[in-house]
This record gives structure tokens, C-alpha cells and sequence, in this order.
């Protein structure tokens, strides 16, 4: 295939519920979009993970049908949202990462007006307003002002915005920020069951642990360009990590370790740090360990497999 | 660019419920009713001093007060509609409308309404003092409801033009002191542009005039002859539509004529004007449209020329149509650019 039949395959691929190939966007000077291409397939959660001013809001709103790019071949939903974007809103929900709430409506009546703003026909609006607000666990503030929500709660009215019209795209700008440990755990189960049940959902999130227990892929855009595009199974294997060793037995552990002479921090409550060059000097490590009689409780990575990613690849950039 | 009634009443509805709920309404209100009850007690008071005023009491007080609704309103108004699109980009809640299946017209059309509709709350609690010029008589119901719609379609104009410049402008203070600016030139500025460009189109001609011709005596009249003069004289024919968009021309000149008065003395036609506000300032443009040689002199009464608020009114209804395209076309997404320093969410 050419590359022109590759891009015309990706864009028209029914799969895909966000195709984005080379986007391009500035403004005035500063160039915030300089070529991103980013895949979000249907059936899937995509991470959008880059340093602040990476281009990630930029890129959301030319998804979201609000900002005209320079250049570049969009899809959402099937369609282009520089020339469909009715077509494209009816289908996409998208929640920017600052924005107002009507504070002096109830929490029911916000999700009514968002209801009726997407022709939801009037008959089913309040018995949709009830669902959107048990989903999000906000059923005993229907009749609440919204100006006495707390910032985690308004962040979860808000996703009854983006979920009124059962949308097969979903945009979330930083969705998890200001929710409690709970909340996210919530937000987490919430996004993979609608992932499930066929939505395309694209995230942008700094909170990595997070997107990587939810995400399937992971898009990687740094200075306005995408620079890798992953399965989260197939993360390239950060080589140096920091390894974090417990042991019912500390002093043992220490003993250990100094005999093998491995560079170590200092002990903390929940393990000893060691910088380690590969996996197989890990296994390398526990093997030696168990072989000492350490009674080893856990040897596992610090940080996540993404966040590993991450740090590796800003470090290049800089 | 599409539009629909259900769109329309959606933002409309939201609009309106979001004002009643944000301010306290009935202290504004409440002040604006009490300034209007004053100012007709005063007008209806000073009228019954024995100054000489004939006629019935309700006509120059009905125009009175509808001249001071429509001055006390064209300052209430800007300050309401003049955030209305910035003031919802300063606080985040324009996209996340504009990504629903609202349309820019839909969004326009249904904030205008919400805007029109608190503006003509004020002009409805008027209504009271309306009824009592209507008691004191002498306020015919053609005068009534032209007076009351052409107050109504002019408050609805300067909200279009408020809502414009807040579509227009970044900042919320901005748009609300051009707002006031907008006002400004269509009341104090078309008087102003007027009476300098009747400096400017004076002109000198030269006239004749039929003079007679007496004998030497001086005591009979032997003939006529023509004489010619010259004098300078405004044109204000050529001119008279600037002054045309100002609201106070066209609510006086689009009032109707009130039947004419018999001197209760002598039974002859009598001149309203001396008390009829509102056909006195329809005379006075309507003579400055016509050309010198056709104005009246002496009293105005039977020369009331051709009316001048069609054109007003087309011109300001026209202002408004402009002001909320304008408004649509920068509610309009995808856009290229972003009003500058304003977070598009």
C-alpha cells in the first residue's frame, strides 16, 4: 500500500474511533501542533501522556470540533469535525480540563439542560439525568446547587455531561484531577466499562498509575509531535529502573546486599531502593537473595511501567 | 446557518433561569419602579398648576414618561446583555456548550431572547404608570400600543448590539463600556453629527420674492414686482436622516397623530403640540426633511411632512440584524482563532 492508501485506510477504518495524521496548529508564534498522529480505536482506552505544554489540550480541542488545525487529516467518530461537526458532536463527548459550572443550578437541572442541548427527547431527560447521576454517585446532591459541590464532585457532574448523549467517543482533559482516591478507582471502572461496552475513550492524564492500570494504549506527544505510539503489554522496557526490595528480615537484607555489593538508599518502611540496569539483573538479585536464606517478601519496580516510559522518554528530549 | 425553536427555547430558558438566579432582581426592579412612580406623580403634579396648559392631562404626561422609559432603559440594558458571551468565556461554560448540538444561531438567537425578554420586564413594570396616563385621558390606543411595540423592537436592537460587542471583545468590562459608548452615539451622537452637518450644509441662495410696488405716496399699492434677495439657510433636507436611527426620534415621530382639538372658545383647531411631547418632536423632523421652501411658518400644524421613523427604525432594526450576525458568526465552531488571552474552554 502507498503511504496515501495507509492514511485513507486509517481515517475510513470504522475501528477507529479518533484518527488524527499530522496535525498541525500555531498560534501566532508558538507552534503547539507540530505533526501529532495518534490512533484511538474503538473498544479501547488511549492514554494522552506528555510534559505540561506538549500540545495535549491543543490537540483535544481540534478533536473536539472547537479549533480549526493548519493542517492535518482528522477523524472522530467517522467523521471530520473541520466539516461534519454536528455529525461529529452528536457522537463525541468531551470534557476540557478548566471549565465552568452553571453554579446556580441544581445538579439535576445541569444534566437536564446538557440533556435537552443534545436533543435527548424531553420524555426520557429526567429519567436520564437519575441514571447519569447514580453512575457517578451523585444522586443525593440532584437537588443540590452545584456551587456547594466540592471540585471532585464537580469534576464527576461534569462526566454526566460528556456520558448525556451515550456518545461512541469519548475527550477527557485531565479527568481525574481533584478526585479522591476513590473517585479515581471509580473513574477507572467507569472508563474501562464504557471502553467495554465499545466507546472509544482518549485520556489525557499526569496521574500515570492511573492510566496504567486503565489504558490499553499509550500516545506519547512531546513539543506539538507524537513521539511513540504503544500497546501498555508491549511498553518498550525501560533498561535502568529502580527496583524496591522488602524483606521480613532487614538487617539481613542489608547484610545481603553490601555482600553482593549492591549500591543501595537507605531502608524506609516500605522497602530498600536499588538501581538496577536490567531484568535480568533483577532476577540476577532475588535469586542471590533467596539463595542467602533472605526471607524476601516482594521485589517489584518503582513507578509504573509508564511512568518508567515517561521519565525515560521527556529525558531524551531534554 | 441553521436554527430551531427547540434550540433556541433551550438556551433561552437556561439564559433566563440563569439571571433570575444569579442577581438580586427584585431590589433592581423594585428601585426602577419607585424612579418611574416619581417621575409621573411629578409630571402629573406640575400639571395641574395653572400654567396654561390646555388639553387633557394623559398626553403629556403618557409621553413623557414613555420618553423617560426609553432613557432610564437605554442604561439598564447594556449592562445586561453586555457579558453575555464573554462573561460565559471568562467562566468556562461557552465550549462546553458550543460542543452540544446547539447551533452558533441557536446559542445567538436564544441569548438574545433571554436579554430582550429581562429588558422588556422593566418596560412591563410601566405598565401601571401607562394605565394611569390612560385614566388622566387624551392617549388614544393606536398611540398606545405603536409607542409601547417601537419601545419594545428598540430595547431589543441595543441588547443585539450589546451582545455583539461581547461576542466581539475579550474582556467583559470592555465590551460593556463600548456598550455604553453604542448608546452614547445613537442618542447624543446623531444630534451631534446632525447639528454639524446643518452648519456645513448651509448654503447661500439667492431668492425672489413677490414684493408690491407702492406710489410715491407710499399709501396704495400700484403693482407687483419680483425682488430678488439672497440668504444662507441650512440644507437639512439633505441631512435629516442622521438624525433619523435615534431612538427618541423615532419612538416621538412613529407616535400617531392625535385627532385634532377644538378651542373650547372660539371652535377652531387647536395645535396639540404645546402639550403633546411626543407630536412635537415628529413635527419639528419631519420640517427639518423638507425642503425650505415647503416649511412651515408660523404654526406647524398643517404641515406635517413626510414621516422620518420608518427610516429610523429600518436603520436601527438593521443595527440589531448585523449586531447578531456578527454575534453568530463569532459563536461559529471550529474557529481559526481565539480571542486573545481567553482559554477557548
Amino acid at each position: 500500500m502507498t503511504g496515501a492508501d495507509q492514511l485513507s485506510a486509517a481515517l475510513n477504518d470504522p475501528a477507529n474511533g479518533v484518527v488524527a495524521r499530522g496535525v498541525r496548529r500555531r498560534f501566532g508564534p508558538v507552534e503547539a501542533l507540530r505533526g501529532v498522529d495518534l490512533t484511538a480505536r474503538c473498544g479501547e482506552v488511549t492514554a494522552l501522556v506528555g510534559p505540561n505544554g506538549a500540545g495535549k489540550t491543543t490537540l483535544l480541542l481540534v478533536l473536539a470540533t472547537l479549533l480549526v488545525p493548519d493542517a492535518g487529516d482528522v477523524r472522530v467518530a467517522g467523521h471530520d469535525p473541520l466539516t461534519r461537526p454536528a455529525e461529529v458532536r452528536s457522537r463525541m463527548g468531551w470534557s476540557p480540563d478548566v471549565f465552568g459550572m452553571y453554579d446556580n443550578l441544581t445538579a439535576r437541572e445541569y444534566v437536564e439542560f446538557f440533556a435537552a442541548a443534545y436533543r435527548v427527547p424531553s420524555a426520557h431527560r429526567a429519567d436520564r439525568a437519575r441514571e447519569l447521576l447514580a453512575l457517578v454517585q451523585l444522586d443525593s446532591f440532584a437537588d443540590r446547587p452545584v456551587h456547594v459541590l466540592s471540585r471532585g464532585q464537580k469534576q464527576r457532574l461534569a462526566l454526566t455531561r460528556v456520558l448525556v448523549h451515550q456518545p461512541a467517543v469519548l475527550l477527557l482533559d485531565e479527568p481525574a484531577a481533584g478526585l479522591d482516591p476513590r473517585s479515581r478507582v471509580d473513574l477507572r471502572d467507569l472508563l474501562r466499562r464504557l471502553a467495554r461496552e465499545g466507546a472509544a475513550v482518549l485520556v489525557s492524564s499526569h496521574i500515570l498509575t492511573d492510566l496504567e492500570e486503565v489504558a490499553d494504549r499509550v500516545v506519547f506527544i512531546d513539543r506539538g509531535m507524537t513521539v511513540g505510539e504503544h500497546n501498555l503489554a508491549e511498553l518498550p522496557r525501560a533498561q535502568r529502573r529502580v527496583w524496591r526490595v522488602r524483606a521480613l528480615d532487614l538487617p539481613a537484607l542489608l547484610a545481603a546486599l553490601d555482600a553482593h555489593s549492591y549500591p543501595h538508599g537507605d531502608p524506609t518502611p516500605a522497602g530498600v531502593d536499588i538501581e538496577l540496569a536490567s531484568e535480568e539483573e533483577v532476577v540476577a538479585l532475588i535469586a542471590g537473595l533467596v539463595g542467602d536464606g533472605v526471607p524476601v517478601v516482594s521485589c517489584a519496580p518503582v513507578g509504573g511501567a509508564l511512568e518508567a516510559a515517561y521519565l525515560e522518554l521527556t529525558e531524551e528530549h531534554q | 446557518m441553521s436554527v430551531s425553536a427547540h434550540g433556541v427555547a433551550t438556551v433561552a430558558a437556561q439564559e433566563f433561569r440563569l439571571r433570575i438566579r444569579a442577581g438580586r432582581w427584585q431590589w433592581l426592579l423594585a428601585i426602577w419602579f419607585v424612579v418611574l412612580f416619581l417621575f409621573t406623580g411629578l409630571i402629573w403634579l406640575s400639571l395641574r398648576q395653572p400654567i396654561g396648559i390646555e388639553g387633557e392631562r394623559g398626553t403629556p404626561m403618557f409621553g413623557a414618561l414613555m420618553l423617560f422609559v426609553l432613557a432610564l432603559a437605554l442604561l439598564v440594558v447594556p449592562a445586561l446583555t453586555a457579558q453575555s458571551v464573554n462573561g460565559d468565556r471568562e467562566r468556562g461554560t461557552l465550549a462546553t456548550l458550543q460542543v452540544t448540538l446547539l447551533t452558533p444561531a441557536d446559542i445567538a438567537l436564544g441569548k438574545l431572547a433571554a436579554a430582550w425578554g429581562t429588558a422588556l420586564v422593566f418596560l412591563a413594570l410601566s405598565l401601571p404608570l401607562v394605565a394611569w396616563c390612560v385614566v388622566e385621558g387624551g392617549v388614544t390606543l393606536s398611540r398606545l400600543a405603536v409607542t409601547l411595540t417601537v419601545v419594545s423592537l428598540l430595547l431589543g436592537v441595543v441588547c443585539a448590539i450589546a451582545q455583539a460587542l461581547s461576542a466581539v471583545l475579550a474582556r467583559s468590562t470592555t465590551s460593556a463600556v463600548l456598550s455604553y459608548l453604542a448608546v452614547f452615539a445613537l442618542t447624543i451622537g446623531t444630534l451631534i453629527v446632525f447639528g454639524l452637518a446643518a452648519t456645513l450644509s448651509t448654503e447661500t441662495v439667492t431668492r425672489r420674492e413677490r414684493v408690491p410696488v407702492f406710489d410715491p405716496n407710499g399709501a396704495t399699492i400700484t403693482g407687483y414686482t419680483d425682488e430678488e434677495y439672497t440668504t444662507t439657510e441650512p440644507r437639512t433636507e439633505r441631512i435629516w436622516w442622521l438624525l433619523a436611527p435615534n431612538p427618541f426620534v423615532v419612538l416621538a415621530d412613529a407616535a400617531p397623530q392625535l385627532p385634532p382639538r377644538r378651542d373650547p372658545v372660539t371652535g377652531l383647531e387647536a395645535t396639540q403640540s404645546d402639550v403633546d411631547v411626543l407630536g412635537a418632536i415628529g413635527l419639528v423632523v419631519r420640517d427639518l426633511r423638507s425642503p425650505p421652501e415647503d416649511r412651515g411658518e408660523g404654526p406647524l400644524i398643517d404641515k406635517r411632512g413626510a414621516a422620518v421613523w420608518p427610516f429610523g427604525l429600518a436603520a436601527d432594526l438593521a443595527l440589531g440584524a448585523a449586531a447578531l450576525a456578527i454575534t453568530t458568526r463569532r459563536l461559529r465552531t471550529p474557529s481559526r482563532r481565539l480571542p486573545r488571552g481567553i482559554r477557548i474552554a
